[in-house]
C-alpha cells in the first residue's frame, strides 16, 4: 500500500496559503467599507468611476499591442539565432536582460529624450509607451520563446518544411508558431500581467494607464483601491484563461508533448 | 550525362575540409548508398544535394539543370531525416499533404494523393492520428510518404533507420526498397550500416575522411575491394601478414605454414605480403584442393545462422564463419584443428 504523502500536502498547503492569504485579506478588507457588515459598497463606488473603465481599457489595448509587437520581434529573432547564429545567443540574451539592469525610470527618460523631439517624435502618441513595454517584456518573452525553440528540433523541422517547398513565411506561420504555442502562451501571460500593472512608464510619460490609476486612488481612498485590485486580479485571470482557451485553436484536442 | 550529376563537389567549413572532390553520376531510378563511418562526409554530401549546404567547389546537376545555387525549397527533392521530423502540430494526413498544399493543389487532389500515399506505406486508416500517437517505425513511414507525396525528382534519405529497433529496421529496409522500385524513384541513401547499404543498393559509394574510396555494386565492393579501408570497413576481414616464398607461383607462408593464392602477389611494407581472407572462405577440417593450416581454437560464438570461431594460427588469430547446421559439431576452446580455404579465396592487397 502506498503511504499517504503527508509532506507533499503540507508543502502544497503552505504554498497555497502564501498565495491566497494576502488575496483573501484584500478581498475581506474591500468588503468592509460600511462599518459592521460586509457589502460590495467599495465595488459600487469603483464601478461608478468612469476613469476605472477608461484606464483599464487603455492598458488592455496597450497590452495587446505590446504582445503583438513583442511576438513579431522576438519569435523570428530567437528562431534565427537558434538556427543560424548560435554564437550570437549570449549577446542577444544580454540585450533582453536590459530591463533588469537599467531601472525603469532611466529607461523612460532615455525614451523621452530620444523620441521627444524631431526627427522621430513618438511621445505624443502611446507609441513610445508601447515601445517601452516591449523592452520591459523582453526578458520574459525571449526566455519563453527560446526554451520553446530548444524543446523542439527546430532545425530539422525547418529543413523538412524547406525540402517540401515551403518559404520562410510559411515555415514561420505553419511550423514554428504552432509548435511554440505553449511557450508563446507563457510569454504572452507574463507580458500581459506586466503591462496591466506597470506604473513607472505610464506615470512618467503621462498616459492614463491602469497602474497609475490604482496608485492614485490608493493615495486618496481606503477601500476602493482594494476593490479595484481584487477586480483587476480577477479580470487578469479571466483574460489569461480566455487567451488559453483561444490559443487551443480549432481542433479542441490539445497536444502538449510534442513527438520527437 | 546521368540523371543526377555531382561534379567534383567539395565542401569546407572554415579550415576543415568535410568533402573533397566528390564525383558521382546517378542514373534515373537508381538507388545509391553513401556508406562510411561518422564524420566521413556522407551526410554533408547529401545535404549539398538537398540544398542545405552550398558546395565550396563543384556543381550539382539534376535532370540537365544546374541546381548548385538553388535554395532547398526550389529543388524538387524529397528528404527523409533520421529524427523523422514530422510536424507535431499536424495530423498524419496534414503532414503528408503539406508539400501539396504549398504547391497549391486543390483540396480534392490533396486528399486523393494523401490517401494514395497512406496506402503505399500501408497505413490507410491512420490519417487522423498525430505523430506522437505513432510508433517510431510508423512515424518514419509517414515521413517517407510526406517526402514522396510531392513526386520529387530525387529522394534523399539521411540515416532513416538509425533511430529504430533492430527488427523494425530490417522490416522497413525492405519496405523502402519495395516502394523505391515500385515508383522507380532516383534515391540517395546515407547510412553507416554496411548491411543496410549492401541489401538496399544498386550501387554503394564507400567514403572515408571526406573522400570517395570506391563506388560499385554491393557484390563487387564486398568481393573486390580496391582499398584497404573498403576491405576492412565492408564486412569482416582477416588481414594476415605473410612471408613471400615464391611470388610467381603464389606461394606464401604464415608463421611457417605454407599456402597458395591465385591472386597476384605483391610485396608490401617490409617485403611481406598483406593477405586478405573473408571469414566465410575458411572451413573447418580439410577439403580437397584447398590450403590447409593448423591452429588452436581461441573462442566459439554461436550467432544463430552463423557460428563465429576464432582460431589461432601461429601468432595471428583469424575469424572463421561456419554456417549453422543441426548436425554441426561445435569445436571447443583450446582444441587443435585444421582449417582450409581455397587458393582463390584469398587475395593480396597491393602496396600494403
Amino acid at each position: 500500500m502506498r503511504r499517504f504523502p503527508i509532506w507533499s500536502w503540507v508543502w502544497l498547503l503552505i504554498g497555497l496559503a502564501y498565495f491566497f492569504i494576502p488575496l483573501a485579506s484584500t478581498l475581506e478588507f474591500s468588503l468592509r467599507m460600511i462599518k459592521g457588515r460586509y457589502t460590495f459598497e467599495a465595488y459600487r463606488v469603483a464601478f461608478q468611476d468612469p476613469r476605472f473603465y477608461q484606464s483599464f481599457g487603455y492598458s488592455l489595448l496597450w497590452a495587446v499591442l505590446t504582445i503583438i509587437i513583442s511576438l513579431l520581434l522576438v519569435v523570428p529573432t530567437a528562431y534565427w539565432v537558434q538556427l543560424k547564429l548560435p554564437k550570437v545567443r549570449p549577446y542577444v540574451e544580454f540585450v533582453t536582460l536590459m530591463p533588469f539592469v537599467v531601472p525603469a525610470v532611466v529607461l523612460t527618460f532615455g525614451l523621452v529624450r530620444t523620441y521627444g523631439h524631431p526627427p522621430l517624435v513618438l511621445t505624443t502618441t502611446p507609441a513610445a509607451l508601447i515601445v517601452g513595454y516591449v523592452v520591459l517584456s523582453l526578458p520574459y518573452m525571449y526566455r519563453s520563446v527560446d526554451s520553446g525553440l530548444r524543446a523542439v528540433d527546430i532545425r530539422t523541422l525547418t529543413e523538412a518544411a524547406q525540402s517540401l517547398g515551403a518559404g520562410w513565411g510559411t515555415i514561420m506561420k505553419d511550423v514554428i508558431f504552432p509548435n511554440l504555442r505553449v511557450a508563446l502562451l507563457s510569454g504572452v501571460f507574463l507580458t500581459f500581467a506586466i503591462v496591466m500593472g506597470e506604473f513607472t512608464f505610464a506615470a512618467l510619460m503621462g498616459w492614463p494607464a491602469f497602474g497609475p490609476y490604482i496608485e492614485e486612488i490608493g493615495a486618496m481612498r481606503a477601500y476602493t483601491p482594494q476593490a479595484v485590485s481584487v477586480m483587476s486580479f480577477l479580470i487578469t485571470w479571466g483574460s489569461i484563461m480566455l487567451i488559453q482557451w483561444v490559443g487551443r485553436g480549432g481542433r479542441g484536442e490539445v497536444q502538449i508533448s510534442g513527438a520527437r | 550525362m546521368a540523371f543526377l550529376d555531382i561534379n567534383h563537389a567539395s565542401k569546407a567549413f572554415g579550415e576543415m575540409s568535410a568533402v573533397h572532390d566528390f564525383d558521382l553520376h546517378v542514373e534515373k531510378g537508381e538507388l545509391v548508398s553513401f556508406l562510411g563511418p561518422s564524420g566521413c562526409g556522407k551526410t554533408t554530401t547529401l545535404r549539398m544535394v538537398a540544398g542545405f549546404e552550398m558546395p565550396t567547389n563543384g556543381t550539382i546537376v539534376l535532370n540537365g539543370k544546374d541546381i548548385t545555387n538553388q535554395s532547398p525549397n526550389e529543388r524538387d527533392v524529397g528528404m527523409v531525416f533520421q529524427a523523422y521530423a514530422l510536424f507535431p502540430n499536424m495530423t498524419v494526413g496534414d503532414n503528408v499533404g503539406f508539400g501539396l498544399k504549398i504547391a497549391k493543389k486543390t483540396k480534392d487532389e490533396i486528399a486523393q494523393r494523401v490517401q494514395e500515399m497512406l496506402s503505399l506505406i500501408k497505413m490507410p486508416e491512420l490519417g487522423d492520428r498525430y505523430p506522437y500517437q505513432l510508433s517510431g517505425g510508423q512515424q518514419q513511414r509517414v515521413a517517407l510518404a510526406r517526402a514522396l507525396a510531392i513526386q520529387p525528382q530525387v529522394l534523399l534519405l539521411d540515416e532513416p533507420l538509425s533511430a529504430l529497433d533492430a527488427k523494425i529496421r530490417v522490416e522497413l529496409r525492405y519496405e523502402i526498397r519495395r516502394i523505391q522500385q515500385q515508383l522507380r524513384i532516383t534515391t540517395i541513401y546515407v547510412t553507416h550500416d554496411q548491411e543496410e547499404a549492401l541489401t538496399l543498393s544498386d550501387r554503394v559509394v564507400v567514403m572515408n575522411a571526406g573522400r570517395i574510396e570506391q563506388i560499385g555494386p554491393p557484390f563487387e565492393l564486398y568481393n573486390f575491394p580496391t582499398t584497404p579501408f573498403v576491405a576492412s570497413f565492408v564486412g569482416t576481414l582477416n588481414q594476415l601478414r605473410c612471408k613471400i616464398m615464391d611470388a610467381a607461383a603464389g606461394r606464401l607462408s604464415l608463421d611457417g605454414q605454407e599456402f597458395r593464392t591465385t591472386s597476384p602477389v605483391v610485396a608490401g611494407r617490409g617485403g611481406d605480403a598483406l593477405v586478405m581472407l573473408r571469414p566465410e572462405e575458411l572451413h573447418l577440417g580439410s577439403q580437397e584442393g584447398a590450403n590447409h593450416l593448423k591452429g588452436i581454437v581461441e573462442s566459439v560464438a554461436f550467432l544463430g545462422s552463423v557460428v563465429r570461431i576464432h582460431v589461432k594460427l601461429g601468432s595471428s588469430i583469424v575469424t572463421l564463419d561456419a554456417l549453422n547446421e543441426r548436425n554441426l559439431k561445435l569445436p571447443k576452446t583450446g582444441e587443435s584443428l585444421v582449417v582450409s580455404f581455397p587458393p582463390h579465396g584469398c587475395w593480396v592487397m597491393a602496396g600494403e
